[in-house]
């Protein structure tokens, strides 16, 4: 019988990981995923898990450790988080291009300068371009899903790509809400074990990685790009299996919510959709039509399910916990690719965007209650005036 | 929203995993590289195996029925090293031209 | 986590150069310069170890030019790593194999896992890969093929590069006459320094394959992690006749420019000790890279050797060609 616990999102990871029993992970210490680790290290260390538990000296260790080990057919998972994740970077694209399916938590946190312990997207969407899995959970709940799926769709032999399983620092990682625990039984049912189609082997000797020429570049480029069409079919068969075998309830793409008659939306990625929702509903209690939509995706971005579920919205308004400086809209990143997937639409909505959350900030109520106003505004309007409001800065 | 064809000729392997090769290299003929090649003079040759663990590239092996080292013409560079450490002095560097099978008279490089 | 018992395999000496196996796992067919040392460095290692092996290829020569163009020369299996993380892609595959092999979804003989780094990918931007898998105390053999500067990318100094040389990084100029004003590190020092895992160090030359390859199969044997650095002279960069590669690891022993030993559980022994030193000129006349190099550069350079002449004679135990022990 699935067990439910009071579980942070950094215990919600490290219990999925040993249901998934990963067997090769590399730790190193950096607020806030350090948890994951220890929950993990402990469980093996008591025999409840059966793991190699590598000590990186550094977060490009990690990837490193880990990739070799996923090479071998070994299931590999590390972590990170903020500059962490950064240093890591060099590892990125071998890790995709080379198809080793390792998974990666990060528990995200704002890039130095200076250190800053807090929350914020801005590290892991900085590598969105790689060629790696990613989206955020927005519960605990979620972070145990998305960690049991990611395997999943990663491993999946069309699509044998590593998986960044992230979560909002702190307002996740730390603080505890309901999880259900699923049965090894259930696990057991969704997740195969892994199989790398081509592994470093003694007795069918492989060459991982010969260099290449600038014109075998560009295949492997386009061959890469190639997968990615590929992903949502997998993902869709994921989900669908996920909610069957432990009775969840998630769409595969995209979470909507208060959508069907909503004149205004917003669209937020993470823990902070959360807070949306009780804003939404008091909102609604006032007579405002307001709605949100929640990515479960940043790669694959679920362009045609966005397009979709903000078709019949009059103002969109995007939620940015992360940066984008110099960039067209000269605030964050989402803003971009949710005017892309808009584009083509008869009757595009309005789309603006509100920096909140940056540093690890606490988005409030009254913050989502301003947005709204502005979003009503720029409907009656008919225009948008501006594409990025800097919460907490912008004169009320 | 895309489609993405590579044309089968261009194709790369997934994950750039190649095979491993199994006697030689082919994919990387390196003879047309040497000006001169090692000629050995079997009198001479007394079978000390030097130039066989000397060579970068493997050109001489050991014909264990015919009791003889032989060379490999198809991925000699002509470095020379053979013949400067063969302490019997049964090697010589002849230049590559002098031969009818001469690299240069290959159509393609590699 | 738990320690068990797994299928390692025990390499036996070679005895002869006529006696040590035939078969290549480091084939023909490789785009490395003519006359290149690191690569038949590569030769000799793979022959030693044998067709159980993993190799871990860090970028630098032994990449780029061995593996042009999406082809390898190894008959084993490769992978290639980053310049930066030998070390850490080894740990990886070495982790894996021990709990494939606890967990009973690998049955086969655990494999030689070595990874073939150059000086840079050892000492400069690969050393804390490389020193955390020696902490950590993977069973890997990691080989430092040292060439003495970052090759590949045409020539630059790295930290092995020997005092005076001409690189495109330190080149001679009015200011800096010599070139290189740094002396090297000393690689099997850092490992030996303070590593506690570490059981066995060695220190080879291209010149002397029967030793290069039992020195090979006895860090092999040993379990834990294991590290040797391997003098790899580079016609195209030391800029000498291609033909005496070999010939310029013979006079790197000879005059002290190079020594050949090997540090087993705390004691020296060293394969051999010329009676009487060459001048270190011997060795430097032969090589482009030294050519504008004058007496007092030339002195210093000998001062720096004589050094190191005087602590080899402190210890200095010599002990016949090794001949590797089975097992730890």
């Amino acid at each position: 019988m699935a067990q439910e616990k009071l579980l942070s999102g950094c215990a919600a990871a490290a219990q999925a990981a040993k249901l998934a029993e990963v067997e090769v992970v590399c730790s190193y210490p950096i607020r806030p995923y350090t948890a994951i680790m220890m929950e993990l290290v402990r469980m093996i260390h008591n025999g409840e898990l059966d793991a190699e538990f590598v000590h990186g000296e550094g977060e490009h260790s990690q990837l490193s450790v880990v990739l070799g080990a996923s090479a071998c057919g070994a299931r590999a998972y590390t972590g990170s988080a903020g500059v962490g994740v950064t240093y890591a970077g060099e590892l990125y694209s071998p890790m995709a291009g080379g198809r080793y399916p390792i998974q990666m938590a990060i528990a995200d946190r704002t890039l130095d300068p200076p250190g800053d312990f807090g929350s914020e997207h801005t590290d892991a969407m900085t590598f969105r371009d790689q060629g790696w899995l990613m989206g955020w959970a927005s519960t605990p709940q979620e972070v145990f899903d998305n960690t049991l799926i990611n395997y999943r769709v990663g491993e999946d032999q069309r699509v044998m790509l590593p998986q960044m399983v992230c979560q909002d620092g702190y307002f996740i990682s730390h603080i505890p809400d309901k999880v259900i625990v699923a049965e090894p039984e259930q696990v057991k049912e969704f997740l195969p074990p892994y199989k790398a189609p081509h592994p470093l082997s003694l007795t069918c000797p492989v060459s991982h990685g010969p260099q290449i020429r600038p014109d075998q570049g560009a295949p492997m480029d386009a061959q890469r790009a190639a997968v990615f069409l590929e992903v949502p079919k997998v993902i869709q068969e994921a989900v669908e299996d996920y909610n069957r075998i432990f009775g969840r309830n998630y769409d595969p793409f995209v979470e909507t919510y208060m959508m069907d008659d909503a004149e205004i939306a917003f669209f937020v990625q993470g823990a902070h959709a959360t807070t949306c929702k009780s804003a939404i509903r008091n909102l609604r209690n006032q007579g405002v039509k307001a709605g949100l939509v929640r990515p479960r995706w940043v790669r694959p971005w679920p362009t045609t399910q966005l397009a979709e579920a903000l078709s019949r919205v009059k103002a969109v308004g995007c939620v940015e916990t992360s940066t984008s400086y110099g960039g067209a809209m000269r605030g964050g990143n989402l803003i971009h690719e949710v005017r892309a997937s808009l584009y083509d639409l008869p009757n595009r909505p309005l789309v603006t965007s509100f920096m909140g959350g940056l540093g690890g900030e606490v988005i409030l109520l009254d913050d989502f209650y301003y947005m709204a106003k502005v979003l009503t505004q720029m409907v009656k309007a008919k225009k948008t005036d501006k594409h990025v409001y800097w919460i907490g800065f912008e004169e009320e | 929203m895309s489609t993405i064809k590579v044309p089968k000729d261009r194709e790369v392997p997934f994950g750039a995993v190649t095979p491993a090769p199994v006697t030689s290299q082919e994919l990387f003929i390196t003879s047309n590289w040497r000006i001169v090649r090692p000629v050995l003079d079997r009198e001479k040759c007394a079978l000390c195996f030097q130039c066989v663990m000397s060579c970068p590239d493997s050109c001489w092996s050991f014909n264990e029925e015919k009791e003889e080292v032989e060379w490999n013409w198809r991925y000699c560079k002509g470095c020379q090293i053979c013949i400067n450490e063969c302490a019997a002095e049964a090697l010589s560097a002849v230049p590559e031209l002098d031969f009818p099978d001469g690299v240069v008279r290959l159509e393609k490089p590699f | 986590m738990q320690a068990f018992d797994y299928k390692k395999q025990t390499l036996e000496p070679i005895k002869s150069l006529r006696s040590a196996p035939r078969e290549e796992m480091y084939l023909p067919g490789h785009r490395t310069c003519s006359g290149c040392g690191p690569a038949l460095n590569y030769r000799l290692v793979a022959k030693a170890a044998g067709r159980d092996t993993i190799f871990i290829g860090p970028t630098g020569c032994m990449y780029v030019a061995n593996s042009s163009y999406l082809c390898t020369p190894y008959a084993v299996s490769w992978i290639h790593a980053q310049i930066t993380n030998g070390g850490g892609v080894a740990s990886g595959i070495e982790a894996a194999y021990k709990v494939l092999a606890r967990r009973k979804k690998y049955d086969g003989p655990f494999p030689n896992i070595i990874v073939m780094a150059g000086d840079g990918g050892s000492v400069d931007i690969g050393l804390q890969s490389m020193s955390a898998m020696m902490y950590r105390g993977h069973d890997v053999l990691f080989i430092c093929y040292d060439n003495e500067s970052y090759a590949n990318t045409g020539i630059q100094t790295s930290p092995t590069t020997p005092y005076g040389a001409n690189t495109t990084f330190t080149p001679p100029g009015k200011l800096v006459p010599e070139g290189k004003t740094l002396f090297p590190k000393d690689p099997p020092q850092l490992v030996i320094g303070g590593h506690p895992l570490v059981k066995y160090v060695a220190t080879t030359v291209v010149s002397r394959p029967l030793d290069l390859m039992n020195k090979v199969r006895k860090a092999l044997n040993v379990d834990g992690p294991t590290f040797l650095h391997m003098l790899a002279p580079c016609p195209k960069g030391w800029k000498f006749d291609e033909k005496l590669t070999l010939e310029m690891g013979r006079l790197a022993v000879e005059t002290g420019m190079w020594s050949l030993y090997e540090w087993e559980n705390g004691e020296y022994k060293y394969t051999h000790i010329p009676k009487k030193y060459k001048p270190v000129s011997e060795y430097m006349k032969y090589q482009g890279r030294f050519s504008h190099l004058k007496a007092e550069h030339i002195a210093k350079m000998q001062a720096f050797v004589d050094e190191k002449i005087q602590k080899v004679k402190a210890i200095a135990v010599e002990a016949a060609v090794p001949t590797p022990k089975a097992g730890a």
